[in-house]
């Protein structure tokens, strides 16, 4: 398994990582190429779909609706991002969609007992950070495979959700919380500016910082990775914790948006998540990936939902369309890799 | 690089999607001057808002407006739903049939219709007044059958069918849900006039099958005694009465129910079920559909419409 992996990180890491490696110019130029094309690759398909929607209905390519698509593609970008770093170094996260329930409906009820703003967002952002740091130890210190310790995490959140609340969604909040997903900043929506600024800082967590380098190094190659003394355990547990917190942020766009937060909210997020992550270019096994092809990703999945419902496809056709996309993405993206081997 | 293949790949299932499109006058803004009517369904996989869906194709027909029928993959995905909703406020539509998945939590999105000018009609399932009064938002009329009603037709019958006394189990819709709640309501009082009638479990099935059948095997498990159910949708019901099957108890529980779909009506006949409050969703799908284009010709409607209800048993 460990064979393949390596040699995919070689071709598809990000360049810079390369410059200390010793290689010729010629190889880094390659190298340099295929990663950016990868992401033009992508690029050039949310690109191309967008035209094909221009020429099909008057009402897709407006400032209005591009502003819409983005809003509407935030909550799936932001929980994403966690899935992203998680997926790169190697593991999976299940439990994100039940995470966005629990720490929404938990910051909810403190927000509705009238407790400050900034204390209730803080709960709810903990509460995800802290059960994202839960799978994280039970991945590196229970030594559970990241599948099943999430899957237990995601019926232990959900069903907590639901415990807390007594199954009844949470609703009616002050404007002053609303204001984070109805507002705008100028003519762009809270929660697209919200989503550019996470994904500016994930991009530079994951490329320019040790932390980054971390996540891939232990993705391509754990054992590696370990030896050269990477601090793996400390590394993995922070990974699930940034997850769970991401979905508590997008815990808090989800209820404001919808001016309630339910226990049953968040269901198949997860898959969402997943999909956006794989369309844009991240690997499954991990080691090699980006959060800008991941935005992309996200990006296609909301203008495609968007596109077919200004068409008025009907909804199975859409189900089949969203499937049919996140399979071929992916089998291209195979394609691409499989003559540098 | 050599990567044509993924925009070749989204051409060609945009353009498919293009081809299978079921409102003509998308591509062309409203080339034909016909009125578009939105309708958005809860769901697609319930037989009850297929029924719906039929009659509002039938009703759009005769009154010569385009009808545009879309619905999120799962009933209970209200996020979804307000995607749905807010592109097809960009798709600029003449007005909204709506069904909320969640009776608060479709607020937000009829006050966005709202200031798109776009006249919203609701259908089946209420939206919560406060809510909507709290944030200024207007609908054009409510189009449903008086669940409260409905639940209380329900536990008469079944107060009536068991002589007056039993031990009743309930399997609920999603709780916070309007509907479910009124027909609850409706029940509970209807129960609360024969004392014999002891509701020994009251749980949430959230509207779905798979759902029906565990939540009452469980029941089962814990309350042997029972031999009553209230279900506050067939669906639900159908479920229960699986696991009665498979408890080897058919014919000693008796089950009423809610909707009247296809196939309780047939486990009335059959005598497995002994009755389901009916709603008419046909009749619905083409009273919204007609009001909107009412609506559409500048004449008044009712701000309320009942849809009849009656017991098949």
């Amino acid at each position: 398994m460990k064979a393949p992996i390596s040699g995919s990180i070689e071709t598809c890491s990000p360049p810079h990582e390369r410059r200390d490696s010793p290689r010729s110019r010629a190889g880094l130029r390659s190298t340099f190429l295929a990663y950016y094309a990868r992401q033009f690759g992508t690029l050039g398909g949310l690109f191309v779909l967008c035209v094909v929607l221009w020429s099909q209905t008057p009402y897709f390519l407006t400032a209005d609706n591009l502003l819409n698509v983005a809003e509407q593609s935030a909550l799936n970008a932001i929980i994403a991002v966690g899935l992203t770093f998680v997926i790169i170094s190697g593991g999976i996260d299940l439990s994100v969609g039940s995470l966005v329930a629990f720490s929404g409906v938990v910051m909810a009820s403190l927000l509705q007992r009238g407790l400050p703003m900034p204390v209730a967002l803080l709960a709810g952002a903990a509460t995800g950070f802290g059960c994202g740091l839960v799978n994280g130890l039970l991945i590196t210190f229970g030594r559970l495979p990241p599948f099943i310790a999430t899957l237990g995490m995601m019926s232990m959140a959900r069903g907590g959700a639901l415990l807390y609340t007594e199954g009844r969604p949470i609703s009616g909040f002050a404007e002053g919380f609303r204001w984070i997903s109805t507002s705008k900043l100028g003519f762009i929506p809270v929660p697209v500016l919200l989503m550019a600024a996470i994904y500016a800082l994930a991009h530079f967590v994951l490329r320019r910082t040790r932390f980054g380098r971390y996540v891939f190094a232990i993705g391509g190659n754990e054992e590696a990775a370990l030896l050269s003394g990477v601090p793996v355990r400390f590394h993995k547990t922070m990974v699930y914790g940034v997850g769970g917190l991401l979905s508590a942020i997008a815990a808090i766009v989800l209820t404001a948006r919808l001016n309630s937060a339910q226990p049953i909210a968040g269901i198949n997020y997860e898959l969402d998540a997943i999909a956006a992550t794989v369309i844009g270019g991240t690997s499954l096994m991990g080691g090699q990936g980006s959060v800008v092809g991941t935005l992309i990703g996200a990006l296609i999945m909301g203008v495609l939902r968007n596109g077919l419902n200004l068409l008025g496809v009907s909804s199975f056709i859409q189900q089949v369309v969203i499937g049919a996309v996140i399979i071929l993405a992916v089998m291209i993206d195979m394609a691409f890799k499989r003559p540098k081997r | 690089m050599k990567t044509p293949p993924l925009f070749l790949v989204l051409l060609g299932l945009a353009l498919l999607a293009g081809c299978n499109r079921s409102d003509p006058s998308a591509a062309g803004a409203g080339a034909t001057g016909k009125p578009t009517i939105a309708f958005v369904m809860k769901t697609l996989n319930n037989p009850f808002f297929i029924e719906m869906q039929k009659g509002a194709e039938e009703a759009a027909q005769k009154a010569g407006v385009n009808l545009l029928v879309q619905a999120a993959d799962r009933e209970v995905d209200v996020e979804r739903q307000m995607q749905i909703i807010e592109n097809l406020i960009q798709r600029k539509v003449s007005a909204l049939c709506v069904t909320p998945s969640g009776s608060r939590e479709i607020v937000p999105v009829i006050v966005k219709a709202n200031q798109a000018g776009i006249p919203v009609l609701v259908i089946d399932t209420r939206a919560d007044e406060k809510a909507l009064a709290a944030a200024g938002g207007k609908i054009a009329t409510f189009i449903g059958s008086d669940n409260y009603d409905g639940g209380k037709i329900a536990g008469a019958f079944l107060a009536e069918k068991l002589g007056g006394s039993g031990h009743v189990a309930v399997l609920e819709g999603i709780p916070g849900h309007e509907t479910g709640d009124s027909r609850l309501r409706g029940f509970r009082e209807a129960l609360a006039k024969s004392p014999g009638m002891k509701i020994v479990a009251s749980q949430p099935a959230n509207w779905e099958r798979d759902q029906g059948f565990n939540v009452f095997q469980n029941i089962l498990q814990a309350h042997p005694e029972v031999n009553a159910v209230f279900a506050c949708s067939d669906l639900m019901a159908l479920g229960a009465l699986e696991a009665i099957a498979a408890a080897g108890k058919t014919g000693k529980i008796t089950v009423v129910s809610f909707d009247a779909l296809p196939e309780a009506r047939a486990a009335v006949k059959k005598g497995t079920m002994a009755g389901t409050v009916a709603q008419f969703p046909v009749k619905m799908g083409s009273m919204a559909v007609e009001s909107a284009a009412k609506l559409l010709r500048g004449e008044t409607i009712p701000p309320f419409t009942a849809v009849p209800i009656e017991l098949v048993k």
